[in-house]
């Protein structure tokens, strides 16, 4: 028997089943991205423990009420996108300050910054010191028979983020670490009919005066911005050296926000 | 005697459509790529107010690590009266009974227990890890978000998104 070539299939039809499955996927699909603000929540305590003394500098608060009104620190505020500029300020104000001029002016009443939080600054030998003693404090706890565990865990914690601003002062390259009031923070305050809008704008201004703040810094200390760190941890997310960068600025300017829950 | 032929009306060659299924596959793999499906669609009514800066939540969608509600008021104006202050919660749907019923806050925190038990174990996040993304109404009561809060507090599921409409892009 002869050998018949086998017939060709007609792929014309192929455009058509091409199409439809374009149409559908154009149908189903949506094109934005969801973009949103990650913020922890703290841990619900059990034990009330007496409220730590505050001084008025070291708080940034930011209110909303129900008006709709913004007040930054109690004064009021007419336009929102002022919100990141005074943030800036509050962060900036005794930043560039010695050791020696803040233990000066943070007495000093009548100085300009003196409502702003002040700076510790801490240089490798501190550090080392630090990190001597408290490692020398968690091993004694450890010693200590039945004690518990979740205060040696302290301890030991205390130890590593003295280890963490040693390895972060090696990547600043400077002779001193400043460190901002560890006290500091940044207080958003809303009432029950606050729209969602204004909490939006205010959480907003926080993250445009952080991502300023810090994309300063690694310009000065790396000559490239932070927005370069953000897309590089994005993309591999396991890169220690960024991951240190990515540490060290926020150490420098960390975001400590407070969200206080409104009253019934 | 000349050489070109005059006259004779001649049909317009046919243009070959043989490429035309690369070009449209090549169209439906951009699509099929750069998309992400969209999982429920709301009964409530949600205009996101915009924000600067915000971060990208698709490669935690993509790890499935995040859960979606909605706040705003029903579509069906009706039925607005039901919810605290006229706003009803929608809840992205994986263990809902019934998709597209609205809830008020106390559901919050059986819908995300019950998400969490459906998942396969090898997937499974701590609950403390998974992220519950807030889409609000711009118009919508801050207290209302509080009161979510405080739920996810409770079971503590201690990672809360506020979700913005952020048109720059970096």
């Amino acid at each position: 028997m002869a050998k018949r070539d086998i017939p060709e299939i007609n792929a014309g039809s192929m455009a058509d089943i091409a199409f439809l499955l374009l149409i559908f996927f154009l149908v189903t699909t949506t094109m934005d991205r969801d973009k949103a603000y990650i913020r922890p929540i703290p841990k619900k305590v059990e034990i009330k423990t007496p409220p730590v003394e505050l001084q008025q500098r070291d708080i940034c608060d930011i209110v909303a009420n129900s008006q709709n009104q913004l007040m930054f620190r109690k004064e009021l505020v007419k336009d929102p996108d002022e919100i990141s500029d005074l943030i800036l300020e509050f962060f900036r104000k005794n930043e560039k300050l010695t050791s020696a001029e803040t233990a000066r002016l943070a007495m000093d009443k009548s100085y300009e910054g003196f409502d702003f939080p002040f700076y510790n600054r801490f240089g490798m030998a501190e550090i080392d010191q630090k990190i001597k003693e408290t490692t020398e404090e968690a091993e004694a706890i450890e010693k200590v028979d039945g004690a518990d565990p979740a205060l040696i865990e302290y301890y030991w914690s205390k130890v590593k983020e003295w280890e963490k601003k040693k390895s972060a002062l090696k990547l600043y390259a400077k002779p001193e670490l400043p460190e901002i009031s560890p006290q500091a923070h940044i207080r958003v305050e809303v009432q029950i009919k606050t729209g969602y809008e204004y909490f939006a704008k205010i959480q907003s201004e926080i993250e445009e005066a952080l991502f300023e703040l810090r994309d300063d810094a690694a310009q000065k200390i790396w000559g490239f911005g932070y927005g370069r760190i953000i897309t590089r941890l994005g993309n591999e997310p396991a890169d220690t050296e960024y991951l240190a960068k990515k540490e060290l600025l926020e150490l420098l300017y960390p975001a400590r926000i407070i969200e206080v829950t409104p009253k019934k | 005697m000349s050489k070109f032929k005059k006259g004779g009306k001649k049909d317009a060659p046919g243009v070959n459509t043989s490429s035309l299924p690369d070009i449209v596959f090549m169209l439906l793999f951009f699509f099929m790529v750069a998309t992400t499906t969209k999982d429920a669609d709301p009964t409530v009514e949600v205009t996101q107010p915009t924000g600067v800066r915000a971060e990208d939540m698709t490669p935690f969608k993509q790890r499935s690590e995040i859960d979606f509600l909605y706040l705003g008021v029903p579509r069906n104006k009706a039925r607005a009266d039901q919810f605290d202050m006229g706003y009803a919660l929608f809840l992205d749907n994986v263990a809902q009974p019934s998709p597209g019923d609205l809830y008020n806050v106390n559901t919050v925190r059986r819908w995300k227990l019950d998400k969490f038990d459906a998942k396969p174990d090898r997937m499974k996040q701590p609950l403390k890890e998974v992220i519950t993304c807030v889409k609000a109404d711009e118009k919508a009561p801050t207290g209302i978000i509080f009161d979510i809060r405080k739920e996810l507090q409770e079971i503590e599921a201690l990672k809360l998104a506020y979700a913005v409409k952020d048109n720059s892009n970096y």
